[in-house]
């Protein structure tokens, strides 16, 4: 059983590795070997390092709003189209304690209130009620896409509510928030696999019922962690609770640990399988890493996504 | 009969007018003509997944003049998702063959990439299939396609009306990229061999997961131009257990006991189909790919190995694909 003592030790290796692979830009890269910033492991490791004495996490938050897009959303890496996507949510989660980042973040709300996925509008609605029904959906419950143009996914559906969440007052042209946030978890619950828990998007393919995935049920729970009560997550947390002890990817690990930790549930000895994966700290994988350090720190991590406990 | 000014303005309009509706469809819509002269095929029989497998690739390989000495070869295997008794990824041992039979022909490097369809978890995904293990045990590299450096890239085709892609660095340096599909029936796509692999090429950073973009702008469409601007330069198809029905993910094991290798991957794909019983033809891709990308034509295919024998029975594919049934 890890104590306190090993998984601070722990933390502060994996930190101290995090923080060699900052650029010198500010951002981080998604793999070790490479040299491109890109915005959603620098987002896990802004949150990852927070008042971490290790990293400058000044930096990265720097890096964060010189990359935003004039619409107010962020691109995936730095120079990519200015049209914005998924990432955006995780930026204006990143940035939630920066005073001066309060303009960027109300940008990046406004830009989110504003997207949602395509089976929003009308016409779609009506093609995917009527000629297209292979995927068992009901397009009146929509969330957001990974980018603009396309429909809604767990992932992405459920970043959004996560960042919409953490806005304290729904005013100054934010007071769709709640309508918005709850369309999205109507769309989470209607979307979950039959057998509990989330795939990437749809429950139900071709009369066939998915199979869950392990992140994309740990952050739609960590979405919905003040609906423990409902059914579909109590279904979704017994799969999660289920599968999470067998497993061995430190990615799928540190969510499920998030996740559960979210929902009350005892996750000390899934900090003993990450603990005693020996390489964490060669992850090829940046935001992996991050994710690593967010999961041993899980109360900080949580309570960075804006989740009570 | 005299022509006025004015019917002669009326009729120059209605020429100009007539061109400007029909050219876009009239006009090639890929930037230069791929195809080789004459392609080659060799079908190899292989009933089951064993170690014995690189040394009928060894054998495979030597069928076709292949200089690869001093290269980088990158394998692309179909890696999707794992779901428990589904034969849904190309088999580890097929690809761990391919590796120690290119490194045997003198590749400078070899190594392993792809960018999972829908599992944002890669390492989970290699873990579960089996491949961690094998790639760590041979000590090969493999490179997360989802999460490469991304490096935007013209496209060399204009089905879908995109200008560019961002693709994974590791592919666009790779001196000789080898498709190496599971051969599967797929729900949306009828089928998916080795040009519809190059999907896994499309990075899920960049465009989520599952790569939905390519949905919306056509998946057949998708799929020319990306094998227009990734050039496939040799094909490995996982025949031995391949997966027919509601593909890619929850269809049927079906046992085919054959390794497609093709130096040309509308010539694999055309033959693979036809091993699946159904017209290349018929399958979009395959079809308007031959017009520019490769050889479908039995003609313009050099058959070497086995030879092409459509199964007693045809791979079962949804309803909306039974047009691709060869009569």
């Amino acid at each position: 059983m890890p104590t306190v003592t090993t998984d601070a030790i722990a933390l502060s290796n994996v930190l101290a590795e995090l923080a060699l692979r900052q650029l010198p830009c500010g951002g981080w890269a998604a793999l070790a070997s490479s040299s491109q910033p890109a915005i959603e492991p620098t987002c896990y490791a802004a949150l990852a390092l927070g008042s971490a004495p290790v990293g400058d996490i000044e930096r990265a938050q720097d890096f964060l709003l010189r990359t935003q897009n004039p619409n107010g959303s962020w691109p995936v890496v730095p120079g990519d189209d200015q049209e914005g996507g998924w990432v955006t949510s995780l930026a204006v989660i990143a940035l939630r304690d920066l005073v001066p980042a309060i303009p960027a973040r109300l940008q990046g709300l406004h830009w989110l209130l504003n997207c949602s996925g395509k089976e929003s509008n009308w016409f779609w609605k009506w093609k995917f009620r009527t000629a297209d029904r292979h995927v068992r959906f009901d397009p009146d419950k929509y969330g957001w896409p990974w980018f603009p143009d396309t429909v809604s996914w767990v992932v992405p559906t459920s970043f959004a509510i996560l960042a919409l969440n953490q806005l304290p007052c729904s005013c100054g042209g934010l007071e769709r928030i709640p309508v918005r946030v709850d369309c999205g978890i109507r769309m989470l619950f209607d979307r979950a696999c039959p057998g509990g828990g989330w795939n990437a998007g749809n429950g139900v393919v071709y009369g066939c019922p998915m199979a869950p995935h392990v992140d994309d049920t740990a952050i739609a729970l960590l979405a919905l962690s003040d609906r423990g009560q409902d059914p579909v997550v109590q279904s979704a947390v017994q799969y999660l609770e289920r599968v999470a002890t067998t497993l061995r990817a430190p990615w799928s690990l540190a969510w499920s640990i998030l996740a559960l930790a979210a929902h009350r549930r005892p996750i000390a000895p899934l900090h003993g399988s990450l603990l005693e994966l020996s390489d964490l700290s060669r992850t090829e994988d940046t935001g992996t890493l991050a994710l690593a350090c967010l999961a041993l720190d899980y109360s900080r991590a949580l309570s960075a996504f804006g989740v009570t406990v | 009969m005299s022509v006025t000014r004015r019917d002669f303005l009326i009729g120059s309009a209605a020429l100009a007018a007539g061109t400007a509706v029909t050219a876009p469809f009239l006009l090639p819509k890929y930037h230069s003509d791929q195809r080789p002269k004459r392609s080659r095929v060799a079908i190899l029989h292989a009933q089951q997944y064993s170690q014995e497998l690189d040394q009928l690739l060894a054998v495979g390989l030597r069928l076709f003049p292949i200089n690869v000495t001093g290269k980088t070869v990158v394998l692309k295997p179909n890696l999707v998702d794992y779901i428990p008794g589904n034969a849904i990824n190309t088999h580890p041992l097929l690809v761990l063959a391919a590796a120690e039979s290119f490194r045997r022909l003198g590749a400078k490097s070899v190594l392993v990439a792809e960018g999972p369809g829908h599992q944002r978890d890669t390492q989970l995904v290699l873990l579960q299939s089996g491949y961690e293990q094998y790639l760590r045990d041979e000590k090969i590299r493999f490179v997360d396609l989802n999460r490469d450096q991304l490096v935007r890239t013209p496209l060399r085709a204009s089905y879908t009306g995109m200008k560019d892609f961002w693709l994974p660095r590791t592919v666009l340096e790779a001196d000789f990229l080898v498709s190496m599909p599971k051969i599967k029936a797929h729900h949306w796509s009828g089928v998916t061999l080795s040009m519809k692999n190059m999907f896994g090429v499309v990075p899920g950073a960049r465009y989520g997961w599952p790569k939905n973009i390519l949905h919306w702008k056509g998946i057949q469409e998708s799929i020319l131009d990306l094998c227009a601007t990734v050039p496939v330069r040799f094909v490995i198809a996982d025949g031995i257990v391949a997966m027919e029905g509601n593909g890619p993910l929850n269809g049927t094991p079906r046992p085919l006991g054959k390794i497609v290798l093709a130096d040309d991957p509308v010539a694999a794909d055309a033959t693979c189909a036809r091993l699946m019983g159904f017209h290349p033809d018929r399958v979009g891709h395959i079809r308007e790919g031959s017009r520019f990308l490769g050889n479908a034509s039995p003609m313009l295919i050099e058959q070497i190995g086995e030879t092409v024998n459509p199964p007693t029975r045809p791979f079962q594919v949804v309803p909306e694909f039974q047009h691709l049934y060869a009569l």
